[in-house]
């Protein structure tokens, strides 16, 4: 009787160890430990991972594959802009998805591919972001965390992650843009549009882009990129949300039916193609 | 010259069949074919063939046809029900029909179920089952009620009672333990009814309403809707919308004349 | 879809491949007879080539016959071209739609095979089928007047293409009474 007694004692008393330690000694290696994933119990799971996400798969798992997002530096910082058309094959399966994801009030990230993909790594990446300010005492900059970011999603490679985005911030080193994506892509740059899109809204950016475009003009010429290319691509609709990066923070300027912009942008006059600054 | 209007001559054009394979090669979905996906059955009575089917044409899930007629007619003493591939058991009764008619107006005498059904299974054995149609063959003839059952194949059955489509061996069930020799007229399609039922409640490809034909010498007998073992619940209110609800481009109107004397217009 | 005395035929006028657009003015309906109307979905070659191939049967009818097909003809002879390619169809699904002699509303649509579907309320083809029919069974009513089949056809046809993204881009609506077509266009989504 007395052993069990012990036995229980002594398993109890350690118990109250293991709470004390996990509640007092921060484990540095585990508290910022990537969050893991249970793998299924396949030979070859690079290709498992591609069966179940391929199109033809008996339940598709991937959604939001057609999309258009675009973020471009100018004089004033930084305009990011998408659609919000969200489609499963040929399905619409929402028209209002936030594809402008607010990491935090500094960084912003953009969706493209997998939805749930995007959210879930840049939720976790604005967690590192937090951990890292607190335990440095500033602020990550903006190539820091993108590649946190391209990191995290690296070591899953192959394994059916899709994701194609874009980290914009202002940092000590002004506006930047990267982009990030699935394969391992990292890369730093002025204008980056990702999606089913892209190749319209590079059209209407690469036509009206000046580096010394005033705010409202580069706002026009977003909305103006995005509402394109929801118009020519079958993958991307609904709505223009966008976002402009300053110095002190993003703002969010607004959200745009693109149903409206069309009949809207056809009673005005086209911009030349010759001479940019008409655009605005 | 030779005129390029030429009547076709008849057969089935495969022109378009490589650039099909083609097409299918680089992932252009097919869009698929209506399919009955059916309970069909059929039983002799007394002195007669009652036939029965029901009325849900399929087009993989989506019902495409929620009262869609099966049972075709062949010769006015012959009727067959379809099963499969909606075009294919429309088409083939359809010329199984205009040869028979034919061959009544050649010979003068009543169309034999033995000469369908001879017409049908070689037509369907030359395609080696690949038209998907499956028939439930009845009618009376010279020799008294016939019932066969016709394999997209081509092979053929002989028996007093016959089921056939996807609820069929829903509507075996009724036969196997209802079925009697010698039934009365009404006892036959009240078997067939139920046999038919039986398919739409447990068939997810059937539905709907029960058609019934019953052959009687001298004497044929379509019923469409005989019975609708479930009713349409209708909508008790209304969603029209109120004129100028749709925002419109243009408009166009194109207004027909009757013309009530003379030339219709003087074209010379 | 039929009305009282009535029928109306809408389609989408999207011309594209795969997710790109590339036409926003692609025809896919066209007047048969006076009262008369085929609409085509499908695959733009098979679309154009079928409607050459009826147009021309349809003159070559009017002149042998000195008369105009009837709805029900016309639903035969587009089945039986569709039927004679049964092991090498054309990727289209039509729908022909009209008022008979008497006035009286004939629907009909068909698979790529030519199975017709004869039907008193309403036929629907092309990629947002699924869709169209689940707002076709909510909206559409029987003894729909004109006007009113105008309002519930295009409201149907527009809900259907905004859930889906390889059609719409405007749409087109015929409304065949029998004493005139009414034709409009829509001010749709375009995106």
């Amino acid at each position: 009787m007395n052993s069990i007694l012990n036995e229980f004692k002594s398993t109890s008393a350690l118990c109250e160890e293991e709470l004390h330690d996990s509640l007092y000694d921060w484990d540095t290696a585990n508290g910022f430990a990537l969050p893991t994933f249970e793998f299924p119990a396949v030979h070859n799971l690079n290709r498992f991972m591609k069966d179940i996400t391929s199109a033809s798969a008996p339940c598709q798992i991937e959604i939001q594959h057609g999309t258009t997002t675009l973020a471009f530096k100018f004089k004033s910082g930084v305009i990011v802009a998408a659609d919000s058309r969200a489609s499963q094959g040929n399905y619409v399966s929402t028209s209002s998805v936030k594809k402008i994801i607010e990491i935090n009030p500094f960084l912003l990230g953009t969706m493209a591919g997998g939805a749930a993909d995007c959210t879930f790594w840049q939720r976790e990446l604005g967690r590192q972001c937090r951990l890292y300010e607190l335990r440095n005492k500033e602020r990550i900059s903006v190539a820091a965390a993108s590649k946190l970011l391209a990191n995290m999603i690296y070591r899953y490679k192959g394994m059916g992650l899709s994701m194609g985005t874009m980290v914009t911030g202002w940092d000590k080193t002004g506006p930047k843009i990267f982009y990030v994506d699935s394969d391992g892509t990292r890369v730093d740059g002025e204008l980056f549009s990702v999606g089913s899109g892209s190749p319209f809204a590079y059209g209407i950016i690469d036509n009206g882009f000046d580096f010394d475009l005033d705010v409202p003009s580069a706002i026009d010429l977003g909305k103006r990129a995005i509402y394109h290319a929801t118009h020519r691509d079958g993958a991307s609709g609904g709505t223009v949300n966008l976002y402009h990066v300053k110095p002190d923070g993003w703002a969010r300027i607004g959200r745009w039916d693109v149903e409206d912009l069309h009949w809207e942008f056809q009673d005005q006059p086209k911009p030349s193609p010759i001479n940019s600054s008409v655009i605005g | 010259m030779v005129s390029r209007v030429d009547v076709p001559k008849g057969g089935f054009n495969f022109d378009n069949y490589q650039r099909n394979l083609i097409l299918q090669e680089k992932g252009f979905s097919l869009p698929k074919p209506t399919k009955t996906g059916t309970t069909i059955v059929g039983t002799k009575f007394k002195n007669g063939v009652v036939l029965g089917a029901d009325t849900r044409a399929t087009g993989d899930t989506t019902v495409m046809d929620k009262n869609c007629f099966k049972i075709h007619y062949l010769a006015p003493n012959i009727y067959g029900c379809g099963a499969g591939t909606a075009a294919d058991t429309d088409k083939i009764t359809k010329m199984v029909a205009s040869q028979l008619e034919l061959h009544r107006l050649a010979t003068g005498r009543e169309s034999r179920v033995a000469t369908a059904l001879t017409a049908l299974t070689q037509f369907l054995f030359r395609y080696q089952g690949h038209l998907g149609a499956a028939l439930v063959l009845g009618g009376v003839d010279v020799d008294g009620p016939h019932l066969f059952s016709v394999s997209p194949h081509g092979s053929t059955d002989k028996l007093p009672y016959l089921c056939q489509g996807s609820g069929s061996l829903a509507a075996i069930s009724i036969f196997e333990s209802q079925w009697r020799e010698n039934m009365e007229r009404d006892e036959a399609i009240e078997l067939v009814k139920e046999a038919i039922k039986a398919g739409i409640f447990n068939d997810m490809g059937s539905g709907s309403s029960v058609d019934v034909a019953v052959i009687e010498k001298g004497r044929a007998e379509v019923c469409r809707g005989m019975e609708v073992p479930y009713p349409t619940i209708q909508k008790v209110d209304s969603y029209k919308f109120k004129p100028g609800t749709t925002a419109i481009l243009s408009e166009s109107f194109r207004n027909f004349v009757t013309i009530t004397e003379g030339d219709a217009m003087d074209i010379s | 879809m039929s009305g009282k005395n009535c029928v109306a035929i809408a389609s989408d006028k999207r011309f594209g491949v795969k997710y790109l657009t590339i036409s926003m003015e692609f025809p896919k309906m066209f007047q048969a007879t006076d009262k008369t109307f085929i609409g085509i979905s499908g695959l733009a070659t098979d679309v154009q080539t079928l409607m050459e191939r009826f147009r021309f049967k349809i003159n070559m009818y009017r002149m042998n016959e000195e008369r105009d097909f009837e709805p029900i003809t016309l639903a035969n002879m587009v089945s039986s071209t569709l039927y004679e390619r049964r092991f090498s169809p054309y990727f289209v699904e039509p729908i022909v739609a009209g008022l008979d002699k008497n006035n009286n509303p004939y629907i009909n649509g068909m698979d790529l095979i030519g199975c017709s579907t004869t039907a008193c309320d309403f036929a629907a083809t092309g990629t947002p089928e699924d869709q169209l029919y689940g707002t076709c069974e909510a909206l559409w009513e029987p003894n729909l007047e004109p006007e009113e089949l105008f309002e519930t056809i295009s409201q149907t046809i527009m809900s259907a293409t905004n859930r889906d993204c390889v059609s719409g881009w405007g749409a087109v609506v015929h409304v065949i009474t029998p004493e005139r077509v009414i034709t409009r266009t829509l001010k749709t989504r375009m995106d």
